[in-house]
């Protein structure tokens, strides 16, 4: 109804939590909008309350701790792409939030929103997943912290409580020796969500096997999806391409691929063949060329 | 009418700066004082018989001004509430029926648009669903729901059109063309070959969505809107009304884009009623999601069957094309006799025989889009081209240089062709792709190249009416007075152009009206790619008239004859005597007639035969051809475009920088739709309707190389409209690239990197069977 949509400016992060506990689930959380306009247009939610994250201080930052970056949730995404810490710190995170739709967009997202849409269909989750990254957020008890891996539960669902808030992202800067990738793969428009996206770290031992090998599988079910039973199948090994290949062949087995406009269940699975093995060569070659340390 | 010496240039469109800017206003932009804001409801289902509409919450609304609904039209004897440019089959409001997802059942005008939004909510309808009908198929079959079932109510309709709806189908209107004796010819052809060809409906998606304000206001019905037929939406108006055209007028001002969508009427005519039942200006502005159902893409399907010699000489071509125009007729009757045709293709072949079918569907409605139906005829015959090639092991390019139209061979509408570049068009594209019949695929790790080629004709809507007026300014300042609409185009640009050459006048010296139907002269439309050839022959033949009046007064003044006199930078002059020039202000004040006036009126002969589709197709033949380069990625079938080269005759050239903008255009129209560009339905509910879902190019999708051949003929004399020509090779020159490279051959589009994948394994396992 008309005039029945209140939108609130809280300055502080106890204010915005305890609007959220007054009104329930007739409130929403909004920090660049890009997701929630969308979704209040095509009236699949239709909130009475708007909570804006945007005068609240101290949220906005990027910085480094204890081999961390620390990502705030108001941290736009163009900010990411082009920050240069997170550019010399973990390069494939930038690269990722530059692969998002378009500068317009780019501009207005947030880091806490894509954290909290889990839109099954972004980029950055599989890459947090990958890089074992967790979740900082706040309620009415305080504040904890999700493993990025245990986050995203199912569509648009995430493990926070009602009234809890994402404040920031904990992301450890990869060890030394290691490489990283995305690979975004679009079936339409290179502005499109991806069809399937997947990200890998690689840590090469003195003697080339593969220390750690980590593959993270996006767009391609509910939430991003990651088998260390089957990173362990490359772990301890050099990634030949009979190793890589078994890799991805498990990835491939073992994801519910979905079915929707930018491909059908059995296309992802072969996407997911195809790009579980991309990423992990990527990150092996750039583990293999890139600096010792840093 | 004399030609100016040389042709003026101009570095492209004249208010770029200010539309950059964003300082030209749009109808979106404008105010009226007391406007009110409409909303529509509209029926969730695809078809459903309406039981009832009890709008009396709505009607007690605080800030509820008007509510209208179907019953409400129905009662009246003072509207016909229809319209439609040949059959009136469209409502302003569904009375009867609903007939797709989307068909609007109700409308409400309110003090702000959100509270006209919230209106709607209380309206209670009761529908009682009927069986409905999506596909050509389906719509086709025995038994199959009856979309229409009252009989056709015609209006005045194009003389060219012969109205076939057939009663108690779904045949909305039926094209045939007849030429020569095609079951001879198959039969004494040495193979024949049949495929079946489909493109799905797609969105125009231009950036402003339908809007129109309407008010009236002592007795007139006016109306700004963004149309590109401002005389179609008048008439249609008038007769809703019952009224004379004089007492309805249409304003435009610039477009947020066209191509097509906004052809013939949309909103105005609920608009102007709502504007009617509240006493007050109504703004009705369509949300992204309603302009996916107002108005589509033709979804088509061919079937080709096409007979050649063992000397590579097409000599009969048999289609039938099954047009699904949805659930309303709007210009489906005319789309289909040019798409029908168009299946003829730019190639001499003496029997041609075409079946051309409207089939009404319960999707939203389909009407003209960019190219007009001819890539869907073109995605046809340019693919089959290509089969026939491959199977015969025949080069595509010497099988389509054999076989192109030249001077004095007849077209499939039977004139002979004149001016046909098609050939040159052809060959210099081939030439810039670096097209090589004996090259192999290249491969490199996953990634295999290969190059593809297209060449297409197209009409240009004939016969049709342009007429404009000049009246050159007692300062020597011309104003051309036309209906033109400027979509983005450069439609203003272009007639500047024209307007100030046949003057020797400057650009600043000019100007060009907006269309008011009140004011500037009729026009048919912009539309067809025909701005430019046929407004633009009118204002010359007005401006040439002008010519003559200054000639005249100048002869008078300096005792001479105006054979001996010309006209050079705003003056007229005895031959090679400036000294004796007399500037153009004071022949006019001279004349004490004010100012100087003249009309110009451009009508095109032609016309098809109802029976056998022969006459005059086209005034003159729009050509094109495309080259592309294509990488496709074998182990996922996605498909990058390297290089592409676009040509287009354009006669003469009148704004090169537009010439190659509108042409780039058509690469990232076509690219769209060769590639991902869908609309994809689920029970006639629309799944993809908004731009998150549904995808069109961004500028990233562009080919990495981009070359254009925008060929010039001066000596023509004549102008080729280039707005939609060189979209149709784009599809087909994609899809015979593609399949150069992976021996893939996608006959429906979009190519989709899926539908490539499942090809490659298709082929790995026949190959591993063989």
């Amino acid at each position: 109804m008309p005039g029945s949509l209140a939108f609130y400016h809280p300055t502080t992060l106890e204010d915005a939590i305890g609007l959220l506990g007054e009104h329930g689930d007739e409130a929403k959380v909004v920090a660049g909008a890009t997701a929630l306009t969308i979704l209040m247009r095509q009236r699949l939610v239709a909130p009475s309350a708007l909570v804006s994250l945007g005068s609240i201080p101290g949220l906005d930052r990027i910085e480094e701790v204890d081999g961390s970056l620390r990502i705030g949730a108001m941290v736009r995404h163009r900010d990411v792409e082009l920050s240069q810490i997170v550019r010399a710190r973990i390069p494939v995170l930038a690269e990722t939030f530059g692969k998002v739709a378009n500068v317009r967009v780019r501009n207005a997202a947030t880091v806490g929103g894509v954290l909290a849409e889990s839109d099954y269909a972004s980029d950055p989750p599989a890459v947090f997943v990958a890089l074992d990254a967790e979740v900082e957020v706040r309620g009415p008890n305080g504040e904890r912290t999700i493993p990025a891996r245990d986050f995203f539960v199912a569509f648009y669902e995430t493990a926070l409580e009602p009234d809890e808030i994402v404040t920031g992202i904990v992301v450890p800067v990869p060890a030394a020796g290691s490489g990283t990738s995305y690979h975004k793969f679009v079936t339409r428009s290179s502005e499109d969500r991806p069809c399937v996206g997947v990200a890998a770290l690689v840590r090469l031992a003195p003697d080339g096997s593969a220390a750690d090998l980590r593959v993270a599988v996006g767009a391609a079910a509910e939430t991003p999806q990651r088998f260390p039973d089957y990173e362990a199948l490359g772990r301890g090994h050099v990634l030949s391409d009979d190793i890589v290949g078994r890799v991805a062949d498990a990835y491939a087995g073992a994801i519910d691929t979905l079915d929707d406009m930018r491909g059908s269940a059995w296309y992802r699975t072969e996407m997911v063949r195809v790009w579980v093995r991309r990423a992990i060569e990527s990150a092996r070659d750039a583990a293999a060329s890139g600096p010792a340390a840093h | 009418m004399a030609a100016a010496a040389a042709p003026m240039r101009v570095p492209g469109m004249l208010d770029a700066n200010l539309r950059v800017r964003g300082r030209v206003p749009y109808a979106m932009d404008l105010n009226v004082v007391g406007m009110l804001h409409a909303k529509l409801l509209r029926s969730p289902y695809a078809h459903a018989r309406i039981v009832s509409v009890d709008a009396s919450r709505a009607r007690a609304l605080s800030g509820v001004r008007a509510v209208l609904t179907g019953a409400d039209l129905a009662e009246r004897d003072d509207i016909y509430p229809y319209y439609g440019p040949i059959f009136r089959d469209q409502a302003a409001l569904a009375m009867d029926k609903v007939r797709f997802a989307g068909d609007p059942v109700a409308a409400v005008a309110a003090d702000d648009a959100d509270i006209a939004q919230a209106a709607l909510e209380l309206i209670d309808v009761e529908y009682e669903e009927l069986p409905a009908v999506f596909d050509v198929d389906a719509a086709l079959a025995a038994g199959a729901p009856i979309v229409h079932d009252e009989p056709p109510r015609l209006g005045q309709t194009f003389a060219d059109i012969i109205v076939r709806a057939e009663a108690d189908t779904n045949i909305c209107n039926h094209f045939k063309l007849r030429k020569g004796d095609v079951e001879r010819a198959f039969a004494e052809a040495d193979h024949v070959f049949e495929n079946e060809f489909t493109s799905p409906p797609v969105q125009h998606v231009p950036m402003e969505t339908h809007n129109c304000v309407a008010w009236i206001d002592a007795g007139i019905i006016n109306v700004t809107t963004a149309t590109q037929m401002p005389f179609a939406v008048r008439a249609s108006l008038a007769e809703i009304f019952r009224v004379s055209q004089a007492k309805v007028r249409i304003t435009t001002p610039t477009l947020g884009g066209g191509y097509g969508a906004k052809t013939y009427t949309k909103v105005e005519p609920i608009a102007a009623l709502l504007a009617q039942a509240a006493g007050r200006p109504v703004r009705i502005h369509l949300t992204r999601e309603e302009e996916f159902v107002t108005i589509t893409k033709h979804g088509v399907k061919i079937r080709m069957k096409t007979g050649v010699t063992n000397d590579a000489r097409i000599v009969a071509r048999q289609s039938t094309c099954w047009f699904n125009t949805g659930a309303y007729a709007d210009i489906g009757p005319r789309l289909i006799k040019n798409g029908g045709y168009a299946t003829g293709g730019p190639h001499d072949i003496p029997n041609v025989w075409v079946d051309s079918y409207a089939v009404y569907t319960n999707l939203p409605p389909a009407g003209a889009f960019r190219g007009y139906g001819v890539s869907q005829a073109a995605w046809a015959y340019e693919t089959q081209m290509d089969m026939i090639a491959a199977q015969l092991g025949w080069d595509p390019l010497e099988f389509r240089m054999k076989n192109l139209l030249e001077d004095g061979q007849a077209v499939m509408t039977g004139e002979d062709m004149f001016d046909a570049h098609f050939k040159e068009l052809l060959g210099s594209a081939a030439e810039r792709i670096g097209w090589d019949s004996a090259e192999q695929p290249q491969r490199t790790g996953s990634k295999v190249r290969a190059k593809g080629l297209a060449c297409i004709i197209k009409g240009t809507v004939t016969p049709s009416t342009s007429t404009a007026a000049a009246k050159l300014n007692e300062d020597g300042s011309l104003q051309i007075l036309s209906s033109a609409v400027e979509m983005g185009q450069g439609a203003e640009t272009a007639l500047s152009v024209l307007a100030a050459e046949g003057l020797d006048l400057r650009l600043d010296q000019v100007s060009i009206s907006r269309p008011d139907t009140d004011v500037t002269p009729y026009d048919q439309g912009t539309s067809s790619s025909r701005n430019t050839y046929s407004m633009g022959t009118a204002v010359r033949m007005a401006v040439g008239d002008i010519r003559t009046q200054l000639l005249e007064l100048a002869a008078a003044e300096l005792e001479a004859s105006p054979d001996d006199l010309e006209l050079v930078a705003g003056r007229v002059q005895p031959r090679g005597v400036p000294d004796k020039s007399i500037a153009y202000g004071d022949l006019v004040r001279g004349s004490r007639s004010g100012n100087l006036l003249a009309n110009g009126v451009y009508a095109s002969k032609g016309g098809l035969d109802p029976e056998t589709g022969q006459g005059i197709g086209s005034v003159h033949w729009h050509q094109a051809a495309a080259a592309v380069e294509v990488e496709v990625d074998l182990d996922t079938g996605k498909i990058d475009l390297l290089k592409y080269h676009a040509g287009v005759y354009a006669g003469r050239i009148v704004n090169p920088v537009q010439a190659e903008l509108q042409t780039e255009g058509n690469i990232a129209f076509g690219l769209g739709q060769a590639l991902f560009e869908e609309m994809i339905f689920d029970g006639g509910q629309l799944q993809n309707g908004n731009l998150g879902d549904y995808m069109i190019a961004s500028m990233e999708d562009m080919p990495k190389e981009i070359s254009l051949g925008i060929l010039e003929h001066i000596e023509a004399n004549d102008i080729h409209g280039i707005g939609e020509t060189s979209l149709p090779p784009a599809m087909p020159a994609i899809g015979n690239a593609v399949y150069r490279a992976t021996g893939v051959r996608i006959t429906d589009l979009p190519i989709t990197p899926e539908k490539v994948l499942r090809g490659l394994r298709a082929r790995a396992a026949q190959e591993s069977a063989e």
